[in-house]
């Protein structure tokens, strides 16, 4: 399997997407963004087809438009605003622009399948090196504001900081996560974005109770998916996303199960 | 003695309603003050404008907090029944909001400490969403005692506790407070321990606030009189 330089460049990318993701999604689980997740995944569907349509890199577009919604959102999550309600229409636009965008740059319907259900069997070395860029700088911004961001996630009401501050703060973390669904969607694809982000942290939850053992147990569950779901595709020459969704469900279900017998 | 909180002149209104007409008073370090009042008096208002005095540092304002480290211990909290972090890791989580993720060797001491004076050891390491109330309240008090504070605001911390519970976590209050050289201030409607436990009041009434020793609390803020008071009638 690793004679083959499009295995080894889709393990690299996959293992670097699993842990990334792993990483945020403790953040996201804790701090109940689920839903802001998946809208943000069809948000980075609308960014990849522009990014088609203008002829730039799809990630870049993913990037810009995540960011973008981030900042919104965290802006009205500041001002009080019930953000769900924008936050669906914001989702509801984002998936009719990328229709649109897919349609004014001509773009086949693999182009579409791609930025759906995810193309990391096809994942360029320059892609890989974006991607390995914008996964140290999660990573770092993680390790440097991992304090008030756990206290953000975990425990908002111990997190004494002013106004003003804790407002930045908010928004700071929808960016990093924007990042990271822009990331994930690499190698599941937009559409199951929180298959990696939320579900190995949501497993994880069964298993450990403290912050830095459910980022060590999300990542756990991340990896052990992506490798499985990357070897069984190669085997039987169907979608890795089918196998990582699946095998991340089962784990999610098994945790369930294992909870009730606790 | 060092001041820790200044209040010059304070006003609070909501629109017309005015809840504090012109309050002044000074508060020094190494003092337990119980904030005293009836529903409505403003102690909430008042805590809650020394409390975002303390976090945005501001130097003009009526209120001045000279507190590099604040610890607050909201009335209601409630993490909820899928919280996933023990008792343990949610006292570590509240020691720093700033810096490195890892502790170091004096905080985890700090973290063990707050655990073993507020009784937690046993269960130290199980979920604190399976507490019962008097333990997740305990939690809460640990994670702010273990932050080191100079400045410990307490909102009404033993109004679900019966009155052995109250006097046991006055106890252990007023032991770190004195271990630690820290202002605690204290809202509580429960005035039974306050002559002989605390070192100040702080009674907000009529729109004004008397500040005095708490051996000599007035009658009229006495909640153990306004009780016996409301029996007769």
């Amino acid at each position: 399997m690793f004679s083959e330089p499009y295995m080894v460049h889709a393990f690299v990318a996959g293992t670097v997407i699993a842990i990334v993701s792993a990483l945020v999604g403790t953040f996201v689980v804790a701090r109940s963004y689920n839903f802001l997740t998946h809208s943000l995944s069809e948000i980075a569907f609308a960014g990849a087809a522009m990014g088609f349509w203008l002829g730039f890199a799809p990630l870049m577009g993913m990037i810009a438009l995540t960011a973008l919604s981030a900042l919104a959102i965290g802006s009205l999550e500041n001002a009080k605003v019930k953000s769900d309600n924008v936050t669906s229409a914001i989702s509801a636009l984002a998936i009719g622009l990328g229709i649109l965008f897919l349609a004014l740059g001509h773009s086949s319907s693999s182009s579409a399948t791609g930025i759906l259900f995810g193309s990391v069997l096809g994942i360029s070395l320059s892609d890989i090196y974006l991607l390995l860029g914008m996964a140290a700088l999660v990573m770092a911004l993680i390790l440097f504001f991992y304090r008030p961001l756990s206290l953000l996630a975990f425990d908002e009401e111990g997190l004494l900081m002013s106004r003003n501050k804790k407002g930045l703060l908010r928004i700071f973390f929808l960016l990093i996560m924007a990042l990271s669904v822009a990331i994930s969607s690499q190698l599941v694809g937009s559409l199951l974005v929180f298959v990696l982000v939320t579900l190995p942290a949501a497993s994880a939850r069964t298993f450990q109770k403290s912050v830095v053992g459910l980022i060590g147990m999300s990542m756990f569950f991340a990896l052990f998916g992506t490798w499985m779901g990357l070897s069984l595709a190669y085997l039987t020459n169907l979608p890795t996303s089918v196998f990582i969704a699946l095998i991340e469900v089962g784990i999610y279900l098994m945790s369930l199960l294992m909870q009730k017998m606790n | 003695m060092k001041t820790i909180i200044q209040v010059d002149h304070f006003r609070a209104a909501f629109g017309k309603k005015v809840i504090l007409k012109d309050v002044s008073f000074t508060l020094t370090d190494d003092q337990l003050v119980v904030i005293l009042g009836e529903n409505g008096a403003g102690k909430t208002t008042l805590v809650t404008a020394i409390l975002n005095a303390a976090l945005s540092q501001e130097k003009t304002g009526a209120i001045q907090v000279q507190a590099e480290n604040v610890a607050y211990v909201p009335q209601f909290r409630d993490l909820g029944a899928d919280y996933p972090l023990s008792i343990r890791s949610f006292i570590a989580l509240g020691v720093r909001n700033y810096g490195l993720p890892w502790l170091s060797k004096s905080e985890k001491q700090h973290v063990a400490d707050a655990i073993q004076r507020f009784d937690l050891e046993a269960i130290a390491d199980q979920p604190i969403a399976m507490a019962s109330g008097g333990q997740k309240q305990r939690a809460y008090i640990a994670q702010a005692v273990a932050k080191q504070p100079d400045l410990l605001i307490l909102d009404e911390p033993s109004s679900a506790l019966d009155s052995e519970h109250t006097l046991a976590l006055v106890k252990q209050i007023r032991q770190v407070q004195q271990e630690q050289k820290m202002l605690v201030l204290w809202i509580s409607h429960d005035t039974s321990w306050v002559k002989g436990k605390a070192d100040r009041y702080l009674w907000l009434h009529n729109q004004e606030v008397d500040l005095g020793l708490a051996k000599e609390l007035p009658v009229a803020a006495d909640s153990t009189h306004r009780e016996e008071v409301n029996h007769v009638f």
